[in-house]
C-alpha cells in the first residue's frame, strides 16, 4: 500500500479532478452551477481520442482541439441559458449533459455503447500536475480578475450587477469558455491514461461528483474544492472493497455533506449566509 | 378591565440590523391606536412579530393577560382572535374573492357560520358580491383592499392588525376605507393601524404612538400627538 | 395509419403514468418549493410494497393498490421530516441534492434487497386484449390508464374543491399569510407530501402489474421525466402538467414505434432545451417560485 505504484494512480486522478474542478469553479462563479461537466469532460476525451487514434495527431494539438471543442460547446451552452432563471439553468446544463451522453451511446463512430477503445497512452504524471498547476492559476487569476469580480457581482445579485454595466452575456460566454476548455483538456489527459472512454461516464451521476465537490469546499473560495477534490478523490480507491455499499455509503455522504454544511467547508469570512 | 395587548421592551433584529428597539405599547379592549413612522422606521416589522411570523430577539407581548404572543406560532396566534390585514394587502391573486374569504374563515369548522360570515360581508361590501368568482389579482387597489378587510373579518377577530391601509389609494378611497374602520370598531373590534398617513388616521384613532428607527419616541392621546411639532412637520406637512 | 393510432394509444397509457409522477413532483415543488429528486423512489417503493403484499398477503387488485400506496405514503412521511422539512428555506439546489442522495440510497439499498434486475410481479390482471376497431388495449393498459385517470382526477378535485386543497393552493402562493389566518404550514406540507407519495406508490403498483416486473431501478425513467416535463408545462396550471406528460409519452411511443428507441430521450432532451429557451418558465408559465 504504500508503494509508489499504488499511489501513482490516484494521485494522477486527484490531478485530473482537479483540473476539472478548477474549470467548473470558473464557471460557477457566475452562479451558473454546470451539472455537465462529466459531460463536457468526455467530449474532451472523445475528441482527443478519434484525433490521437484514428487521425494520428500528436498530443498536444489534439489535446488543444479537444480544449478548442470544449471551449465551443461551453459557448453555445452559456448563450442558450443566458435568459434562464438560476434553477433553470441549472437543470438545462443537467439535459445537455444527459443528452450529450445519449449520443455518445448511440454514435457508431465513436464506439456506440462499447466505447472508444485503443487510446494511446499519452499521459504521465508530470504532465498530469503541470496542467493541474495551470489550471488552478488559472483559476485563481480569473478569479482575482475584473472577469471574476463581475461574475461574482452576478451570482449575487443580477439586477446590481446589470446595472453597475456588467454584462451577463459577456461574463457568461468567456467564464463557460475558458472552464469548459479546461474540463475537456481535463477529460482528454483522462482518456489518454485510462485507454477506453465509455458513454455511462458522461453521466449525470459523474457530473455530480464534481458538484458534491464543489458545494463541499464552499464556493466561495477556490482552494476549499481544490482541497476537497485532493481528499475525496483518494476515497473511491480505498473504498474498493465496499463495492456494492458504496453507492449507498455515496448516498449518505451526500445527504450529510448537504444537510450539514450546505456552505460547504471552507468559506469566506465575513459573507453571511 | 385587562389589557387586550401589552407590548413590554420588545426589541427585533433582522441579522444584525435592528428594526425595533425597546418597544413598549398597550391596548385596552375596544380602542383604536396608531403607530406612525416614516418607511424603515419598524413599523411593519412590530405588526408581524405580533403575528408571528418574525420572532422577537428580547421582550414580551402578552394578549389578553394571559397569552405570551412571542412564543406562538403565527395559526396558534390567529386563533387567539387576532387577525391581519396586510400591507399592500398580500390577497391570494390566484384565488377568487370567494376563496380568499372562505380561507379568511379557515378556523371556523361549521360550514353554516362561515356561509352565514360570507353573506355578511357581500351584505357589508357589495361590490365583492358582484366580484365573488373573480381572481383576487385582477381587483383595483380599493377593491383589493376591501377583500383583505373582509377576509380578516371572517374570523370574527377581536383584534385587528391593519398595516398601511391607505398605501397606493386614492385620498377618496382612502376615507372610504377608513370609515369603514371606525364602524368596525363600534361593532367591538378593537384595531392596533400602522399607517404613514398621520392626518386621516389621527382624527381616527384614540391613542398614538410615533416610531423613529425602531424606537417609540412619543405616546399619548391621538388629539396631543397632532400637536406635536415632529409629526407636524413629518408628517402633517408644517402647518397645523 | 393503424400502427400510428396504436402507437398513440401507447403513448397515452404511458403519458398517464408520467402525468401521475409529475403532477406529485409538481405539487411537492409548488407548495414546499422543494425538488424531490427521491419522487420516483416513492414510486419505486410503492411498487415494491405491492409486489410483497400480492406475494404474501393478498393478490387482491384493490388491496395491492392501497398497499402501494401505503407504503410509499409511510415514506414519504419519513423523507419529508427527516430530509426535507428541516432544509425548508434553503436554495433549492440544496434540496435536490439532498433528496438526490436519498434517492441513491433507496435505488442501491433496494437493489441489494431485491437485486439489481427485475423481479417479476405477480400476474393479477390478464393479459387479454381488447380490440377497439383499429387498436387494440390490452387489460392491464386499461387498468393502468384508469387507475391513473382516477388519481389525477381525485388530485385536481382535492386542490380544486376542498377546503385542504383551498388551503394547499394558499401556502403555495402565500406561505406567510396562510399561516396568519390559521393554516398549520408545516401540517400541510407534509399532507401534500403524502399524498403525492401515495398517488406514486398507486402508479407504482399499477405499471409493476402493466409490464409484469418491478425494478429497483425504475425510478431512472421517471424521475428526469418528470422534472423535464414540469419544467416545459410551467408549474402554473394542473392541467398544463398533465397535458404535457401525455404529449411526451405519445411523442416517446412515436419515436419509438417510428424511428428508435435510442434517440428518443435525445429528443426529450432538446425539446426541453428548445422550449426553455423561449419560454424559461414552462409553456403554460410558472407560478411565481
Amino acid at each position: 500500500m504504500l508503494t509508489f505504484g499504488f499511489w501513482e494512480p490516484v494521485i494522477i486522478l486527484a490531478a485530473i479532478n482537479v483540473i476539472l474542478i478548477c474549470g467548473l469553479y470558473i464557471i460557477a462563479l457566475s452562479g451558473a452551477y454546470s451539472m455537465a461537466t462529466a459531460a463536457f469532460a468526455g467530449v474532451g476525451g472523445y475528441i482527443s481520442a478519434v484525433l490521437t487514434a484514428n487521425l494520428d495527431w500528436p498530443f498536444v494539438p489534439a489535446l488543444a482541439a479537444a480544449g478548442l471543442g470544449g471551449a465551443v460547446l461551453g459557448c453555445i451552452v452559456a448563450i442558450v441559458t443566458l435568459r434562464m432563471k438560476d434553477f433553470v439553468l441549472k437543470i438545462t446544463t443537467l439535459a445537455v449533459g444527459e443528452a450529450l451522453s445519449i449520443a455518445a451511446f448511440n454514435i457508431k463512430y465513436i464506439g456506440g455503447a462499447n466505447g472508444f477503445s485503443g487510446i494511446p497512452l499519452y499521459t504521465t504524471m508530470t504532465a498530469v500536475l503541470l496542467v493541474a498547476a495551470a489550471s488552478i492559476f488559472i483559476a485563481w487569476r480569473v478569479d482575482k480578475s475584473g472577469l471574476g469580480l463581475g461574475a461574482r457581482a452576478i451570482r449575487d445579485d443580477l439586477v446590481a450587477a446589470a446595472s453597475t454595466g456588467v454584462s451577463l452575456r459577456a461574463v457568461r460566454v468567456v467564464t463557460f469558455g475558458i472552464g469548459s476548455a479546461l474540463i475537456s483538456i481535463g477529460g482528454a489527459l483522462s482518456a489518454h491514461y485510462v485507454l477506453i472512454i465509455s458513454p455511462s461516464q458522461l453521466g449525470f451521476l459523474y457530473s455530480l461528483n464534481y458538484i458534491v465537490f464543489l458545494l463541499a469546499g464552499g464556493v466561495q473560495t477556490l482552494w476549499g474544492p481544490v482541497l476537497t477534490t485532493i481528499l475525496l478523490s483518494g476515497i473511491p480507491e480505498l473504498l474498493r472493497f465496499a463495492n456494492e455499499y458504496r453507492l449507498i455509503a455515496y448516498g449518505l455522504i451526500i445527504v450529510a455533506v448537504v444537510m450539514w454544511r450546505p456552505n460547504g467547508l471552507i468559506t469566506r469570512s465575513r459573507k453571511p449566509v | 378591565m385587562s389589557l387586550l395587548l401589552k407590548v413590554s421592551d420588545l426589541s427585533v433584529a433582522y441579522g444584525s440590523v435592528p428594526a425595533v428597539i425597546d418597544a413598549s405599547l398597550e391596548m385596552n379592549p375596544g380602542e383604536i391606536r396608531v403607530i406612525l413612522g416614516a418607511n424603515g422606521a419598524g413599523k411593519s416589522t412590530i405588526i408581524k412579530t405580533l403575528l408571528g411570523l418574525v420572532r422577537a430577539r428580547t421582550g414580551r407581548i402578552e394578549f389578553d393577560g394571559k397569552h405570551d404572543l412571542t412564543r406562538l406560532k403565527p395559526h396558534q396566534i390567529h386563533r387567539l382572535g387576532i387577525a391581519w390585514v396586510p400591507e399592500g394587502r398580500k390577497l391570494w391573486g390566484s384565488l377568487t374573492v370567494l376563496e380568499n374569504l372562505r380561507m379568511g374563515g379557515f378556523i371556523e369548522t361549521d360550514n353554516g357560520k362561515i356561509e352565514k360570515g360570507i353573506a355578511e360581508m357581500f351584505e357589508r361590501f357589495p361590490r365583492l358580491k358582484e366580484r365573488r368568482d373573480q381572481l383576487a389579482g385582477s381587483l383595483s387597489g380599493g377593491e383589493q383592499q376591501m377583500v383583505a378587510i373582509a377576509r380578516a373579518l371572517m374570523s370574527k377577530p377581536r383584534l385587528l392588525l391593519m398595516d398601511e391601509p391607505s398605501i397606493g389609494l386614492a385620498p377618496i378611497v382612502v376615507r372610504d376605507i377608513f370609515e369603514l374602520v371606525r364602524t368596525i370598531n363600534h361593532d367591538g373590534i378593537s384595531v392596533l393601524m400602522v399607517e404613514q398617513n398621520a392626518r386621516q388616521a389621527l382624527t381616527l384613532a384614540h391613542w398614538a404612538y410615533l416610531l423613529e428607527t425602531g424606537q417609540i419616541v412619543e405616546a399619548g392621546p391621538a388629539s396631543e400627538i397632532a400637536t406635536k411639532e415632529r409629526v407636524q412637520e413629518v408628517f402633517l406637512g408644517g402647518a397645523a | 395509419m393503424d400502427t400510428f393510432l396504436q402507437q398513440v394509444m401507447n403513448g397515452v397509457v404511458i403519458g398517464s403514468t408520467y402525468a401521475v409522477v409529475a403532477v406529485g413532483f409538481s405539487l411537492v415543488f409548488t407548495v414546499l418549493r422543494v425538488v424531490n429528486f427521491a419522487h420516483p423512489d416513492i414510486f419505486m417503493l410503492g411498487m415494491f410494497a405491492g409486489l410483497w403484499s400480492a406475494l404474501h398477503v393478498s393478490d387482491n387488485l384493490i388491496f395491492v393498490l392501497v398497499a402501494g400506496a401505503v407504503g410509499a405514503g409511510l415514506s414519504g412521511v419519513v423523507l419529508e421530516r427527516v430530509v426535507i422539512r428541516p432544509l425548508q428555506g434553503r436554495d433549492m439546489l440544496i434540496t435536490l441534492l439532498a433528496t438526490l442522495g436519498v434517492s441513491i440510497i433507496l435505488q442501491n439499498g433496494m437493489a441489494i434487497v431485491a437485486g439489481p434486475d427485475p423481479v417479476p410481479y405477480p400476474a393479477i390482471i390478464p393479459q387479454t386484449f381488447i380490440p377497439l376497431g383499429p387498436v387494440s388495449l390490452t387489460v392491464r393498459q386499461l387498468v393502468n390508464f384508469v387507475a391513473c385517470a382516477v388519481l389525477l382526477m381525485a388530485a385536481s378535485y382535492y386542490v380544486r374543491g376542498t377546503k385542504y386543497g383551498r388551503a394547499t393552493r394558499a401556502v403555495a402562493e402565500l406561505p406567510e399569510v396562510a399561516a396568519a389566518f390559521g393554516v398549520d404550514v408545516s401540517l400541510i406540507s407534509l399532507v401534500t407530501v403524502v399524498l403525492a407519495s401515495m398517488m406514486a406508490g398507486v402508479a407504482g403498483v399499477s405499471v409493476g402489474l402493466l409490464y409484469g416486473s418491478a425494478w429497483a431501478f425504475v425510478g431512472l425513467l421517471y424521475g428526469l421525466k418528470a422534472l423535464i416535463i414540469l419544467l416545459v408545462a410551467g408549474n402554473r396550471y394542473f392541467e398544463g402538467v398533465v397535458l404535457v406528460a401525455i404529449v411526451l409519452g405519445v411523442i416517446e411511443a412515436l419515436i419509438t414505434g417510428y424511428v428508435s428507441s435510442g434517440m428518443r430521450d435525445v429528443v426529450t432532451f432538446l425539446l426541453l432545451i428548445g422550449v426553455l429557451c423561449f419560454r424559461p418558465n414552462g409553456i403554460f408559465g410558472s407560478y411565481k417560485t
